[in-house]
């Protein structure tokens, strides 16, 4: 294991200059400036945007496309708490946490500290996390190097267990989420024996159903239907957003440094996690921190700890969400899954060997997230008031707009109308699902991982000439399986004795990106 | 009002419904394989059963509990649905422009409220940002124009 790092300072300098390349810079800058704004905007969360722009990304080299995308994804949560703070409507679903003590923050007048300091936070959160990710991922690759098919299936189901279980809602209908989304998955002609499935004649479907049109309908379409009638009132007190209003008083820092580095150990391990990401780490970090509190009834009263906190878990989290996806090929979260589908289509198979393969890519990302991350910074602080203004647009000028650039942006993909009917069909399913309590989120990591899932356990029976055991007798896999097993009976345990506790099965759904 | 737990009896059903069909599918017109070399038909009957399954566990404790229904936003999920369809069928015969306002106008009927101008003005600017986003800055090769056949 010692030669592992050997090769990290010149790793380093590679991706520095990729990063640095003036495309690739440029892609940044743009992903993180969308992200900002996506972020800011209620309504449009950065799985949206990253499928709006998915399309797009197919013209341009794969390293400049994973960084704006990627560059989207950690923007918006940066933007995402300019909203939640202002008007205690989280712009993404990661940063709810953050308007429990935000919010009263700024009906305090204190709205400008905690903007400031919550881009503070989401700083320090976001470079732990990269930190991590530079050092972790080289190790994680060359283990996972001797993992079989075996070994990848037992991993993908955990991954799927773990999504729909751990996060809010009921752990059954997430489970039967991720079951539906790889139904969705074996639609179209099968890759061993060329047979048409689930096609019912139609061309449209041959290549199965197309990952953006999927993702579109049931985040970005349903969410609009869900959330026009909400949207219509908002007031705003614009004092508290002027640089002078921002300086915190040296008590807030002096409570703000131990909640950040909380914050950012919390959300460094969930981010890693599959099924957990940002918005269970913030929440878990906000939790943590009240419970550590010697004054614990000041939470939600507007404590700039509960700001820091979550702020600093969720971007920590948004950075090490990557070392899975990026070393293992197992995304765990929807956001990830769709940076994953970005790497096949340009053809490049994730995995362990990527970084071997790839080394310019690899860490040419990471390197972009330090750029991003400071680009952020200056984005956030000296221009939240123009973010603040995004605000405003009344949401009946947003929405049509918003929904234009789905339809144009499925559109694109394959020029085909055929798409844009499914981004139809898929919005009323999405609406359907929000109306009877289900999950998106575990739907579509089931319906990226689906067919990878498929070809891992027909390959494993294949080397095993049939004998379903192998799964069993390989350590490695059999580990990953019992823990499957283990966590499948917790969470039939803990709902048990929640019902029996409550017979309301009121949990707010909190559907993580 | 409290009344039976519809949500989850109907989200159940549905998935029983849809697991069962896969299974009938997977049987009736694909090969299942065997074991050690599967047929397309294994794994989607698997899925399937697995679905079927997981209705049954969400559908049949709803039986015994009460619970309310949402409201459902009929007016705004019509428009919106029926604005995508809109440019579907105009984006291949009449072209993006077309196709933009077209969205726009359907849409529209979302709202309880008619306004012209912001129409008005959604229908002149938004066809020239797609045309200079899409069309200028990405060189995507989409006629903002097309005279049906």
């Amino acid at each position: 294991m010692s030669g592992v790092f050997d090769g990290l300072g010149g790793n380093l300098a590679l991706g520095l200059g990729v990063a640095l390349s003036f495309s690739n810079l440029a892609y940044c800058f743009l992903g993180v400036l969308l992200g900002t704004v996506v972020g800011v905007i209620p309504g449009i969360g950065a799985l949206a945007a990253i499928s709006m722009l998915f399309p797009i990304t197919f013209h341009l080299d794969p390293t400049a496309a994973l960084i704006m995308l990627a560059g989207i994804w950690y923007g918006s949560t940066y933007g995402g708490s300019t909203a939640a703070i202002l008007l205690n409507i989280p712009g993404t679903p990661s940063t709810a946490v953050t308007a429990l003590d935000g919010y009263p923050m700024s009906r305090n007048g204190r709205g400008g500290v905690a903007l400031l300091m919550s881009t503070v936070a989401s700083f320090a959160g976001g470079s732990v996390g990269i930190l991590l990710m530079m050092l972790f991922s080289p190790l994680i690759t060359q283990y996972a190097l001797s993992f079989g098919a075996a070994e990848y299936f037992a991993l993908m189901v955990l991954g799927l267990v773990a999504a729909s279980t751990i996060s809010e809602g009921s752990a059954v209908k997430g489970l039967a989420m991720v079951v539906l989304g790889i139904a969705f998955g074996t639609v179209g002609m099968d890759i061993y024996t060329g047979a048409e499935r689930f096609t019912f004649g139609s061309m449209g479907l041959l290549d199965g159903i197309s990952l953006v049109a999927l993702a579109m309908g049931i985040f970005g379409v349903a969410e609009i239907i869900a959330s026009r009638s909400q949207m219509d009132h908002k007031t705003l007190d614009r004092t508290s957003v002027s640089l002078s209003a921002m300086k915190p008083t040296r008590d807030d820092v002096r409570r703000s440094i131990p909640a950040m580095i909380r914050g950012s150990a919390i959300g460094s391990f969930f981010g890693t996690l599959p099924g957990t990401g940002p918005s269970v780490a913030a929440f878990i970090a906000y939790a943590a921190e009240k419970r550590s509190s010697r004054d614990p009834s000041r939470f939600g009263k507007g404590t700039i700890e509960g700001v820091m906190a979550p702020e600093s878990a969720n971007n920590a989290a948004d950075q090490t969400a990557f070392i899975p996806t990026m070393t293992l090929g197992i995304p765990g979260s929807p956001t990830m899954a769709l940076l994953l589908g970005a790497l096949i289509i340009h053809g490049i198979s994730p995995g362990p060997q990527l970084m071997t393969t790839q080394p310019d890519l690899f860490w040419g990302l990471v390197m972009s997230f330090w750029i991003g991350n400071l680009l952020l910074l200056i984005l956030n602080i000296p221009l939240v008031g123009l973010w603040v203004r995004l605000l405003l647009i009344p949401y009946h000028l947003l929405y049509p707009a918003v929904l234009m650039f789905i339809c144009i942006g499925v559109y694109t993909v394959n020029n085909t109308a055929f798409d844009v009917w499914l981004v139809a069909a898929f919005g009323a399913i999405g609406y359907l699902m929000r109306l009877l309590g289900f999950q998106a989120a575990p739907l579509l990591l089931g319906f990226v991982l689906g067919p990878l899932m498929e070809e891992h356990v027909r390959r494993a029976l294949l080397i095993s000439r049939g004998d379903p055991m192998t799964f069993i007798e390989r350590p490695i896999s059999c580990t990953i399986l019992v823990a499957t097993l283990l966590l499948l009976v917790w969470s039939g345990v803990g709902a048990l004795r929640k019902r029996r506790a409550a017979d309301a099965p009121a949990v707010p759904v909190l559907a993580d990106e | 009002m409290q009344q039976p737990d519809y949500r989850d009896i109907l989200g159940g059903g549905l998935l029983l419904l849809l697991g069962l069909f896969m299974i009938w599918y997977a049987a009736s017109s694909l090969s299942l394989g065997t074991i050690r070399r599967m047929g397309p038909g294994m794994f989607p009957m698997g899925v399937g059963g697995l679905l079927a399954m997981f209705g049954l566990l969400i559908a049949v404790p709803a039986l015994f509990r009460r619970s309310d229904f949402p409201a459902v936003e009929w007016r705004t999920a019509a428009a919106v649905l029926a604005g995508i369809a809109a440019f579907a069928i105009a984006i291949r015969t009449v072209g993006l422009a077309p196709a933009i306002i077209a969205q726009l106008v359907v849409t529209a009927g979302a709202e309880r409220e008619f306004r012209p101008l912001a129409l008005l003005v959604m229908a002149l600017t938004f066809p020239l940002a797609a045309y200079l986003i899409f069309g200028v800055g990405l060189g995507l090769p989409v006629p903002m124009l097309r005279w049906p056949a």
